[in-house]
């Protein structure tokens, strides 16, 4: 009889992506209002000077505010206004983004106290004087003065400063829980700490100049971007330029058509010009591109995860590769027995038993899921049990019960500690081993009782994952230390396309090299210090804020929940940014057809009335339907920003269906929306008089 | 009903050819062997055919080739008197010379002259009709450049030009001429080297019945999308097009490599289905706009076109109103320029199509190899657009899209409304619209129009406008020469700049560019972001007058 | 000596440009030349030339009664002159005074009157006025495109206009050099009662775009049949027999428009 783990015991559930509260999407409009002064302070035409788009409506505002002071009407006047807001509406979704980055700085700011330094040779210093390589003590209730690793003692930390996490967490020495980041307290014991970060440039320097967005650079993608858009604007002004000549020639043709606030003699008027030229360039996307970046780095913050640079978050969402860690990633941490297999002829109680009994004192995992799959843990143990601790040299661990010995181990030692050579249970270990699970050999005396299945445990839900991975077109490789027979095993069960066995550091980087040989993008987490250099060469390299100094400094990212898992958002969390980008480009684009049928029946049909032809929305008046689409272009951007902060709503599945999918809400909704919204407001702005 | 069954037979036939033809251009330019012709052409020439360029020398090869070509031909304009076969004509005027120098050059084939009152038959034949056949070598080489641009794997050279040029030129150019010419001459094409023959007609009077070599000259007019006529009439000319047939065959002829050069690309990148898919996105916006055009000629609606009662004016009875109307959209779409009825008297909106073909940056589908890589840049911004919209940095048959192949796509397809608008809008800030034919709105379209054909290296016109004055000349000339040679040069850049690139491997997460969703996308790019564009200059011009 | 690279490069483009010269412009036409020798060829090679000029160039014909005429040429069928009229569709004002250019409008209503009277049949045309120009009023109203009519004139008649009253306004005739666009009328052509399918076809009231289109349609020869069948004393179904022998149909039925060739039916008619 063999009994299966999950029978008798309960798995552990995988951690859950970390269940916080995700505000973004959600639109406080305290928070448009709080932002409204910082919207403001963005007109300086020199900050306005780096959105090209956006430049240019407030160079088309100036000129439409001297026009209106030169000449006023109602309807300059209301264009003027309309063009300032469409400008401070852009502002607005910038201010907005930064504005939730600026809370989170505040709170880590008031992390980085001004903290008194003890170094080990007695003196005290400033925490901001502190110098790479120094040396300093910190005791329980002390805050730690700077990044660092400890070099000597052990202790419990409270990280919920920067993590927001209120457990505690152990750093020790040595190993791959050295690191500590300044800011932080001691809450127990005392520790060393080797100061690694250069002054000024601690980690929390670091997070607060990242969520604030004060260095952000353009990503790659960003600066494409932004040159088509350029492209963009500089032929619409073309189109526009170019228009007045045309304009003032067929007005002097058509002696029969009167003056109107659209063309006169002198051409086209400069508050319609300016109008039709606002309405075609692409503001929309224009106005939110660097608060959906923004949105983007603050969506990884909520996430707990700290990009170094916009750049590899970007880089998140092209990955091809993703190398994942077997333990505490794919599979649970330990592994667990899974079933008995009794040699023929043996009782499987007395197995069970026998195991069990071996493993009563055996306080790792592996021991205490043998307990538990044997059953009957809460019966103690004989006291007259003498236990056999587990040894490197042994290879197998056991207890002595008067006359009874038994031993449980690796079949090699544990055969030869019996004395005996049996071909069944040779056949019975290469079966479990190949199967990828772990051979434990069970034996009392000089009698072979049996063999534990131990196996790997992979988390629930990520065959699903990994399927979804594939339906995007990512390839997920496990990495494990184990043999590749075994690793196999786990790989296929795990569902992942390939796996890397025996993986020496070399191994993950040479791996790495070949994939991004192929052209492909590689992502990896890592915490220690051996890692640093695969992570250092991967695209995308999320180092566990449990990790080394070295690891952390290597990758471009840095998990304060050490959740492995998280890379498989992060990945979402890349394409949603990139999806966000293109779906209002597209979205912008689209509208300006609408525009067209707007602005250039409402201008020309007064000198060829054939053209009101062309007015298919019917509106009502040639200023009406001008200035409907300069408010339309305006007051879209303000609609939007919950999207550009949100991001496109973004579901794992390969490209086809997401193009189809972006493609029909915001190419085809990018058509129809402005023509129902244009029409909407000119419908209102009629029962204005004079208009 | 009969104007229909005309088009489906040329699509019939062009889906006929499409591979064994595309496939036989492939081996043209991906071929290494060497003909003894072409042996001794490289000989002459003194050129290594196994030395590649990089995108930087090819560039500087075409420029100096063009460049000679322009000083060549002009020389020859000028001092054609002195030649053999002048036929007793002037030499050409300064500004004209210039003018149809850089027009051949540039495969535009626009033309401020009247061929039977300017051109001896010589100058027609060896300054000409050479750069029928080498200004379209150029074309496809150039896109050639680009398709190995996308095909190659870190690479840094992409052919050689003269190589290519020669290839080219004798391989695919050379004897579909000779076949088309005699195809021609059965059709009663004219092909001698007579300075014509008096006849007595039968009221007595006497009639100057021309001759020339016509034929050889007609079917690489055609074949090589340039346009140029031999005579004033161009294709309505009996001695150029005599039948209904031959119109046929010159329609096929315009846009026989145009449509093949997708079969190129798809072969080139090793996926015949992005060929397909680019043949698509042409087939669409072509059929759209013959339709459209036929549509609106036939419907005919326009105060003299009522009072006639058919849009006839212009147009040959042979041709009849339908398939003049597909000959003028198939002229247009491809960089042909040549004509068998006259633009400037269709109807308003039946006029406006030649010119919204051309706006489009003719690309559907273009000149012969201009069209394609015009084709290929929009497809570019587009994989940019959508490949954002699945949440990858965009790659194009695994060409990652980045920032400097954005510039040099944006910078391509901001010259052409650059040079159209620009000119156009000069021609009226300075007065000299006026040489307009036409008053009002049809009189604005005349001078869009040129503009429009000379930006886009066309050569059709509304013929109606007075273009040999210095001003036109000067002006065209450059607008033939900036838009030909600069959205070239980005080309060449971009090829390099692909070429470069490593090949990101392909998977699910990669936009799929051969699926009718991109094709349709493409399509919508064209219209929307390029045609758009001109709309509302198209406003106070052809829809000003057609929706009166 | 090494040549500069970019003096070698154009050095080689020139040699290039030679080459190519001799090869496309000179062996390649002057092959064809020669194949257009070949018999079979060389009748069409030189221009399809018959006893009385070439079938594929039309003729004027010189309103010459004996003979089916011509559609109209932009260009009096001179071959060393080729090309249209390239007027617009709605070019309808006429140009009048000492230097007169008719709009497309009238030369289209004058050519259908004309040929109406010349075949004996109703040559009234939309558009048209009874004596043959373009019935197009300028109207001028008190606010431009709008308000009432203050003042109509006819701007293709100095005589008696075509109207008498238009919206209560009496109809003045045109001055000369008076352009009453550019003083704020609204240009109007008036359709009038001719029937939308005028008798005389639309190829006899245009101009091709060769100027030499060797073609007439079938209704328009059909039309001239009965007056040269009169002035030749012929049979009338001879003479249409002789059309239809002299009409090339559409090519495979689906090429083109039939068209007939005036040259080869008058030779065939004088060769009777």
């Amino acid at each position: 009889m063999t009994t299966t783990l999950n029978d008798l015991i309960e798995v552990d559930p995988a951690p859950e992506p970390p269940a916080k509260p995700v505000k973004a999407g959600l639109l406080d409009p305290r928070q448009l209002l709080r932002s409204v002064p910082d919207a403001l302070r963005k007109l300086d035409p020199r900050v306005m000077w780096r959105n090209p788009v956006m430049f240019i409506v407030e160079v088309g505002a100036v000129f439409t505010t001297v026009l209106s002071m030169a000449q006023p009407s109602l309807f300059a006047w209301l264009i003027t206004i309309w063009l300032w807001l469409t400008v401070v509406f852009a502002n607005l979704a910038e201010a907005v983004a930064e504005g939730r980055g600026k809370a989170q700085a505040a709170t880590l700011r008031s992390a980085r106290q001004d903290t008194v330094a003890h170094l080990t040779d007695g003196r005290d210093i400033a925490a901001p004087q502190l110098q790479q390589g120094d040396l300093v003590i910190v005791e329980a209730g002390q805050v730690i003065p700077g990044d660092g690793d400890v070099v000597e003692g052990i202790a419990s930390v409270d990280e919920s400063a920067i993590t927001g996490e209120s457990a505690p967490v152990i750093r020790e020495s040595g190993g791959d829980r050295s690191a500590v980041t300044g800011g932080t307290r001691v809450l127990s014991d005392r520790i060393v700490v080797r100061i690694t970060q250069r002054p000024g440039e601690s980690f929390v320097d670091r997070m607060i100049a990242l969520v604030e967005g004060a260095n952000r650079q353009k990503t790659p993608n960003e600066i494409a971007l932004n040159i088509l858009l350029a492209a963009l604007t500089i032929i619409f002004l073309l189109a526009v330029v170019t228009l007045q000549p045309l304009a003032i020639f067929s007005k002097a043709y058509q002696a029969a058509a009167p003056d109107t606030a659209a063309l006169d003699g002198h051409g086209v008027t400069g508050i319609v010009l300016v109008s039709l030229l606002v309405c075609l360039i692409p503001t929309t996307i224009g106005a939110l591109l660097s608060a959906i970046g923004i949105a983007g780095m603050d969506r990884l913050v909520q996430r707990n995860v700290l990009a170094m640079s916009g750049r590899a978050v970007e880089a998140a969402g092209d990955v091809n590769t993703l190398l994942l860690d077997k333990t505490g990633t794919i599979t649970l941490g330990n592994r667990q027995a899974a079933s008995f297999v009794p040699l023929q002829g043996v009782d499987p109680e007395v197995l069970a038993e026998a195991a069990r009994l071996s493993s009563l004192a055996d306080e790792t995992p592996e021991g205490r899921s043998i307990v538990a799959l044997a059953g009957g843990g809460d019966v103690p143990a004989p006291a007259s049990a003498q236990w056999v601790p587990f040894s490197a040299q042994t290879r197998m661990s056991g207890v002595d019960l008067g006359g009874r010995r038994i031993r449980k181990g690796a079949a090699s030692a544990v055969l030869k500690w019996a004395g005996v050579r049996d071909a069944e249970v040779d056949e019975i270990v290469d079966r479990i081993s190949s199967g990828g699970g772990t051979p434990l050999v069970v034996a009392e005396n000089d009698r072979v009782l049996g063999v534990i299945h131990l196996k790997d445990v992979v988390k629930p839900g990520m065959r699903e994952r990994f399927g979804e991975m594939r339906r995007m077109g990512i390839r997920t490789v496990m990495i494990t230390g184990d043999n590749p027979r075994t690793a196999a095993a786990i790989a296929a069960e795990a569902g992942v396309d390939d796996f890397l066995a025996e993986a020496t550091p070399e191994d993950k980087i040479a791996y790495i090299r070949t994939e991004q040989q192929g052209g492909r993008l590689v992502a990896m987490t890592g915490d220690g210090t051996n890692d640093a250099p695969a992570l250092a060469q991967a695209d995308v390299g999320v180092a566990m804020n449990t990790g080394t100094s070295a690891a952390k400094e290597a990758g471009n990212m840095v998990d304060l929940d050490s959740d492995p898992t998280k890379l498989i958002e992060i990945v979402e969390i890349g394409k949603q940014l990139l999806i966000t980008r293109g779906a209002l480009t597209t979205f912008s684009i689209a509208n300006d057809i609408a525009k067209y049928f707007a602005i250039i029946p409402a201008m020309f049909a007064a000198v060829y009335p054939g053209l009101d032809t062309l007015n298919i929305m019917r509106l009502h008046s040639p200023g009406s339907a001008i200035l409907s689409a300069v408010v339309f272009n305006a007051i879209v951007i303000v609609f939007l920003i919950p999207l550009a902060l949100r991001g496109v709503r973004y579901r794992p599945s390969s490209a086809s269906r997401l193009l189809s999918r972006n493609l029909l809400i915001y190419g085809l909704g990018g058509v129809v929306a402005p023509f129902l919204g244009i029409k909407l407001i000119d419908l209102l702005i009629q029962l204005i008089p004079g208009i | 009903m009969a104007g229909w069954l005309f088009v489906l037979t040329l699509i019939a036939a062009l889906v006929a050819v499409y591979r064994p033809f595309g496939d036989h251009m492939y081996r043209v330019v991906s071929g290494t062997r060497h003909s003894a012709v072409e042996r001794g052409v490289y000989r002459l020439v003194g050129v290594d055919a196994s030395a590649g360029q990089t995108w930087g020398v090819y560039a500087r090869s075409v420029l100096a080739f063009s460049a000679v070509s322009i000083l060549f031909l002009y020389a020859f304009l000028r001092v054609q008197d002195r030649l053999w076969l002048s036929l007793g004509l002037p030499a050409v005027g300064d500004h004209i010379a210039w003018n149809t120098a850089v027009s051949f050059v540039t495969n535009t084939n626009w033309q401020a002259y009247s061929g039977e009152s300017t051109m001896g038959h010589l100058v027609q034949m060896a300054g000409l009709a050479v750069q029928n056949f080498v200004s379209a070598g150029v074309g496809i080489a150039v896109a050639v450049v680009l398709m190995r641009g996308f095909a190659a794997r870190n690479a840094e050279t992409l052919g050689n030009f003269l190589v290519d040029l020669t290839r080219i030129t004798l391989r695919i150019l050379l004897p579909l001429s000779v076949l088309f010419a005699v195809v021609f001459m059965v059709g009663g094409v004219v092909q001698n080297l007579s300075g014509g023959t008096d006849v007595t007609t039968l009221t007595g009077a006497t009639q100057h019945i021309t001759g020339g070599p016509v034929a050889s000259q007609e079917a690489i007019k055609e074949l090589g999308t340039n346009g140029g006529g031999f005579y004033n009439a161009n294709s309505a000319h009996p001695f150029e097009n005599p039948s209904a047939w031959t119109n046929w065959v010159q329609i096929f002829l315009i846009l026989l490599i145009p449509f093949s050069l997708p079969r190129v690309f798809g072969r080139m990148v090793g996926q015949n289905r992005q060929g397909y898919a680019i043949a698509a996105v042409m087939a669409i916006l072509a059929l759209g706009s013959v339709a459209l055009t036929v549509g609106f000629e036939i419907h005919g609606a326009g105060t003299v076109p009522q009072a006639v009662g058919a849009a006839m004016e212009g147009k040959e009875t042979r041709f009849g109103v339908a398939n003049s109307a597909t000959f003028a959209a198939a002229t247009t779409l491809t960089s042909t320029g040549a004509v068998n009825s006259f633009h400037d008297s269709y109807t308003a909106l039946g006029g406006m199509m030649p010119m919204v073909n051309m706006m489009l940056g003719e690309v559907a589908p273009g000149g012969v190899g201009s069209g394609l890589y015009g084709m290929l840049i929009l497809a570019t911004i587009t994989v940019f657009v959508a490949g954002l919209m699945v949440g990858r940095t965009p790659e194009y048959l695994g060409k990652k899209i980045q920032a400097r192949e954005i510039k040099l796509a944006s910078l391509y397809f901001l010259v052409t409304p650059l040079i159209v608008l620009g000119g156009t809008a000069a021609a009226f800030g300075t007065g000299n619209a006026s040489t307009a034919l036409n008053e009002g709105p049809h009189g604005l379209s005349e001078v869009l129009y040129a503009f429009t054909s000379a930006g886009n290296n066309n050569g059709s016109a509304f013929a109606g406008i007075t273009v040999n004055t210095p001003w036109w000349d000067i002006a065209l000339g450059l607008a033939m020469l900036l838009g030909r040679f600069l959205p070239l040069i980005l080309v060449l850049a971009l090829a390099g700049s692909l070429a470069r690139r490593q090949p990101v491997p392909e998977s699910d997460g990669t936009l799929p560019t051969h699926r009718p969703l991109f094709v349709g996308m493409v399509a919508g790019v064209t219209v929307v972001l390029v045609a758009l564009t001109f709309l509302p200059a198209l406003a106070l011009g052809p829809l000003a007058e057609g929706l009166s | 000596m090494r040549l500069p690279a970019w003096l070698a490069q154009h050095l080689a483009a020139l040699r290039a440009l030679l080459v190519l010269t001799v090869v496309l412009g000179l062996a390649y036409p002057l092959l064809m030349v020669g194949i257009g020798t070949l018999p079979g060829l060389s009748g069409r090679a030189s221009g399809s030339i018959g006893p009385a000029g070439s079938t594929l160039i039309g003729q004027s014909f010189d309103d010459d009664s004996r003979y089916f005429q011509s559609r109209p040429s932009a260009t009096g069928y001179d071959p060393a002159a080729t090309g249209a009229s390239n007027l617009g569709p709605e070019s309808i004002v006429d140009t009048l005074g000492d230097d007169p250019s008719p709009s497309l409008l009238t030369q289209v209503c004058a050519r259908s009157l004309a040929v109406g009277e010349r075949e004996g049949v109703d040559g009234r045309r939309p558009y048209c006025t009874a004596e043959g120009v373009g019935a197009v009023l300028a109207v001028f109203h008190r606010d431009g495109f709008t308000g009432p009519v203050t003042r109509v004139v006819s701007v293709n008649q100095t005589g008696t206009p075509f109207l008498a009253v238009y919206q209560g306004v009496r109809v003045e005739p045109a001055e000369n050099g008076v352009d009453y666009r550019a003083l704020g009328a609204v240009i109007t052509p008036v359709r009038g009662d001719a029937p939308s399918r005028p008798v005389v076809p639309a190829d006899a009231v245009t101009a091709s775009g060769s100027g030499l289109d060797p073609h007439i349609s079938p209704a328009y020869a059909a039309l001239q049949a009965p007056r040269v069948a009169r002035e030749r004393n012929l049979d009338l179904a001879r003479v249409r027999e002789l059309i239809t022998e002299h009409t090339d149909g559409r090519t495979l039925g689906f090429l083109g428009e039939p068209g007939v060739n005036v040259l080869e039916l008058n030779v065939a008619l004088d060769g009777r």
